[in-house]
């Protein structure tokens, strides 16, 4: 059973991983671009396997038919080199499956319904490819043991994200907005992977079964590397103030949308934070932080949510809002409430993501709601008028981030100033840059 | 009797396959832009190939880094027509190649190690020292690619013949925060340029910076970090500085004015592009990824801060070359009567991505040797 099990973990990963390949072997082989029944049937089967793979997981694990299978499941080593080893290592306990098994079946849930719903579109080839690299992503941040491989994961969910984000490239606007997305993917990944550095060198590993020893770690060690996970899971969940990103990534396709922002990526964050449970559990100043950050994030997406035209945008922020509440539920330590609240959001947001195209016919036919006058208007009209306007600038949160990096970019220019002086006085060629 | 044989034939294939190995990574870099793009001058090729060969087995430093000046001064001459600033630091690093021989001869290890890594400040394009690589990227791009191939081998001989003393060991933390600022310098101007070279140019003084704190971290017996640096450095910057010569021979110079739209036209260029600029920003799968999480390790021994620098470099790396790739290939469909990629030119792409794939999920093909043979003492290869 065991040997099936890890057969499974592993195929459960490399199975959109080998679907994607032979997309882009054909692609290569072939003179004119493959076909969308050929690319879908290729990358569906892949996003299936790993389906019946995660249920072969879930039946080792809940030991349906042998002795249960939990923990760390050995593959050897990715790297070894002297003492320094990177391990190939996935972890099996309730958490990585329920995040497995939930996001391998809404994945193959999107690409059935983008089928239809992208036929005959230019980028049908693109989209397909990049759902088997987020599949695989995703696989591999649920299942890793260690905080190398569950990086790797990550990486690659942000990939994509950017590229489904710039999925229509032929306007300006979400080639913009998709840059702005993977810049803050990047800056707060850097807090994952100084927060990965950091572990291995405290704690001799950077395994997640290792991660009970954080308790032993000096207040101030493992409160920083809890902030520096708390900072990598806001970005990659948009929480405040890197919520801006949020509302511009609704320029890619609705099954990318749905998938990404209402049921999977945007829920990594808080995945991270359940996983890093041990380190979190220790410093309470992170904690609290993080529920600080969730409340506001919850408050702000309800009032952005009030002032939203379009639904995608309206959707994203409600999203924003359920997301900052899981968020404090998981600083607050309700860590099994915010798993089921977690699975729970994602599957209600996909199905309002894929039919938020509709919502047009739906209220042409049902009708549109009338508004009554809310708590606030009556309370404080004064105020609610000042909660409106900043609602409708979204806090000018953009703004904001661009005032912060602002002083680099004038570095970046002076810098830049600089090096053409160096060239220019150290040349000997007739004209240089 | 039987663990004797083991321990011998372990030691025999750990001992000759790391310098084959780099031999291997070398030539590929050192043929591939001359199948790739048309040069006409082939003729050096041969002595630059039997300089690496010399460099990569000789078993004296003094005789290595002989061979080592011989390749610089083939590939100074190859660049002068077009690149003199390029020729000059060529030949300048030749020279300084040489006098570390001269050190390395009469046993003055401290200068060698010093000389040395000038030589690889000046190859790899390290801020300040970056003008000539500069130079070489904007004006002899072929020459930049195949210089890369003599600058592992470097790397290499360095890592084997001068960085084992104590000097070596004293001067690590300060090659890492040096490195580390370098980089960091490099990648925020990589932010602000305007047009591809200028990408190109910046990332590759990046790389440089990142390969400086990798050899300061290699001198506590880091060797094959360094090394898989160096390798994954070439293959990456290689590729994409191709990538960038087949773009700029079927539309020109490419500026940032706006985005190019030109992923349409060239769809197995831009995916080549993407691919190779992916292993320079370290994408999963790829030798990247590998080379900066041990990279990032071994640095963390030596300089937290400097660890922190090249990790916020590389952020603003991987940001600048999304941007870089939006502007030149995404955007309204520009028509080009231009074709994509050749076979030939898709062959050798594939060749260097396969290669930065396999490096990428199975690093140890290359580190284990490479960290047996580096780490023992520096003699002979077989």
């Amino acid at each position: 059973m065991i040997d099936l099990v890890r057969a499974a973990l592993a195929l459960a990963i490399l199975a959109p991983l080998l679907s994607v390949a032979a997309v882009i072997g054909l692609v290569l082989l072939q003179q004119r671009a493959p076909s969308e029944r050929a690319v879908s049937r290729l990358v569906g089967t892949g996003l299936v396997t790993s389906v019946v793979c995660g249920l072969i997981v879930l039946a080792g694990y809940a030991g349906w038919f042998a002795a249960p299978i939990r923990g760390d499941v050995e593959f050897g080593s990715w790297l070894r080199i002297g003492d320094f080893v990177i391990p190939a290592v996935l972890l099996l306990d309730g958490i990585s499956i329920t995040i497995a098994l939930f996001s391998a079946f809404l994945t193959a849930l999107v690409a059935r319904f983008s089928r239809t719903y992208l036929h005959k579109e230019p980028g049908f080839v693109r989209f397909f490819t990049l759902l088997g690299v987020f599949a695989t992503g995703t696989q591999l941040v649920a299942l890793a043991g260690a905080l190398e491989l569950f990086f790797a994961g990550w990486e690659l969910i942000g990939i994509s994200s950017a590229f489904f984000i710039g999925f229509f490239h032929e306007r300006a606007e979400p080639v913009r907005s998709s840059i702005r997305a993977f810049a803050t993917y990047r800056v707060s990944d850097a807090g994952l992977l100084i927060a990965t550095v950091t572990t291995f060198e405290l704690l001799g590993s950077a395994r997640f079964s290792a991660f009970s020893g954080a308790a032993a770690l000096p207040a101030a060690q493992s409160t920083a590397i809890a902030l520096l996970f708390l900072l990598s899971a806001m970005g990659k969940s948009a929480q405040l103030p890197f919520s801006g990103w949020l509302p511009r990534a609704m320029e890619g396709p609705t099954p990318s949308s749905a998938l990404f922002y209402g049921a999977v990526s945007i829920h990594a964050g808080l995945f991270l934070l359940l996983r890093v449970w041990p380190v979190l559990e220790v410093s309470m100043i992170a904690r609290t932080l993080g529920v600080i950050v969730g409340l506001a994030t919850a408050v702000y997406a309800s009032a952005v949510v009030r002032v939203h035209t379009d639904a995608k945008g309206a959707l994203a922020h409600a999203t924003l809002a359920q997301v900052g509440l899981i968020l404090a539920e998981i600083c607050l330590g309700w860590t099994t409430l915010a798993l089921i609240h977690l699975v729970c959001h994602a599957f209600l947001r996909l199905g309002q993501y894929l039919k938020a195209p509709n919502t047009i016919h739906d209220s042409h036919r049902l009708g549109h709601e009338h508004r009554e006058i809310g708590l606030l208007e009556r309370w404080s009209p004064n105020l609610a008028s000042r909660v409106y306007a900043a609602s409708l600038h979204r806090l000018r949160l953009d703004d904001r981030i661009d005032a912060v990096f602002a002083p680099l970019l004038s570095l970046a220019r002076g810098i830049d100033r600089a090096d053409r002086w160096l060239r220019r006085v150290g040349s000997f060629d007739r004209s240089s840059g | 009797m039987n663990d004797m044989f083991n321990g011998m034939t372990d030691g025999l294939t750990s001992s000759l396959s790391a310098p084959w190995e780099s031999l291997a990574f070398c030539l590929l870099l050192l043929v591939a832009p001359a199948i790739a793009v048309s040069q006409k001058r082939r003729w050096h090729l041969p002595s630059l190939i039997v300089g690496l060969v010399v460099a990569l087995f000789a078993s004296s430093g003094t005789v290595a880094y002989a061979a080592v000046a011989f390749a610089a001064i083939f590939h100074a001459l190859d660049a002068a027509p077009q690149s003199r600033t390029g020729a000059a630091t060529l030949a300048a690093s030749a020279v300084i190649a040489l006098a570390v021989a001269a050190a390395l001869y009469f046993d003055l290890l401290t200068l060698a190690f010093g000389l040395s890594l000038l030589a690889i400040a000046l190859r790899a394009g390290v801020m300040p020292f970056h003008v000539g690589v500069a130079s070489l990227c904007d004006h002899a791009p072929v020459v930049q690619t195949q210089q890369l191939s003599s600058t592992i081998a470097l790397v290499f001989v360095h890592l084997r013949f001068v960085d084992h003393h104590a000097a070596a060991i004293a001067a690590g933390p300060a090659l890492v925060r040096y490195g580390a600022v370098a980089a960091f310098t490099a990648a925020l101007m990589t932010l602000v340029q305007k047009d591809l070279r200028g990408f190109y140019r910046g990332t590759t003084a990046m790389h440089g910076g990142m390969l400086l704190a990798g050899i300061g971290a290699a001198s506590i017996g880091n060797f094959a970090a360094a090394l898989l640096v160096a390798v994954t450095m070439g293959l990456a910057l290689g590729g994409l500085g191709m990538m960038i010569t087949s773009l700029e021979e079927r539309v020109g110079r490419v500026m940032f004015s706006g985005p190019g739209g030109r992923v349409s036209a060239f769809p197995k260029l831009a995916a080549a592009f993407a691919l190779f600029g992916g292993a320079g920003i370290a994408v999963p799968g790829t030798a990247g990824f590998v080379a900066d999480d041990l990279l990032l390790h071994t640095l963390w021994m030596e300089s937290p801060t400097g660890t922190v620098a090249v990790i916020l470099s590389s952020a603003l790396l991987a940001i600048a070359t999304l941007i870089a790739y939006s502007q030149t290939f995404l955007g309204k469909p520009a028509s080009s009567l231009a074709p994509d990629l050749y076979l030939h030119e898709r062959v050798v792409a594939l060749v260097l991505l396969v290669l930065l794939v396999v490096l990428g999920l199975a690093p140890g093909v290359l580190l284990e040797p490479a960290d047996a043979f580096l780490s023992g003492p520096p003699t002979g290869p077989g």
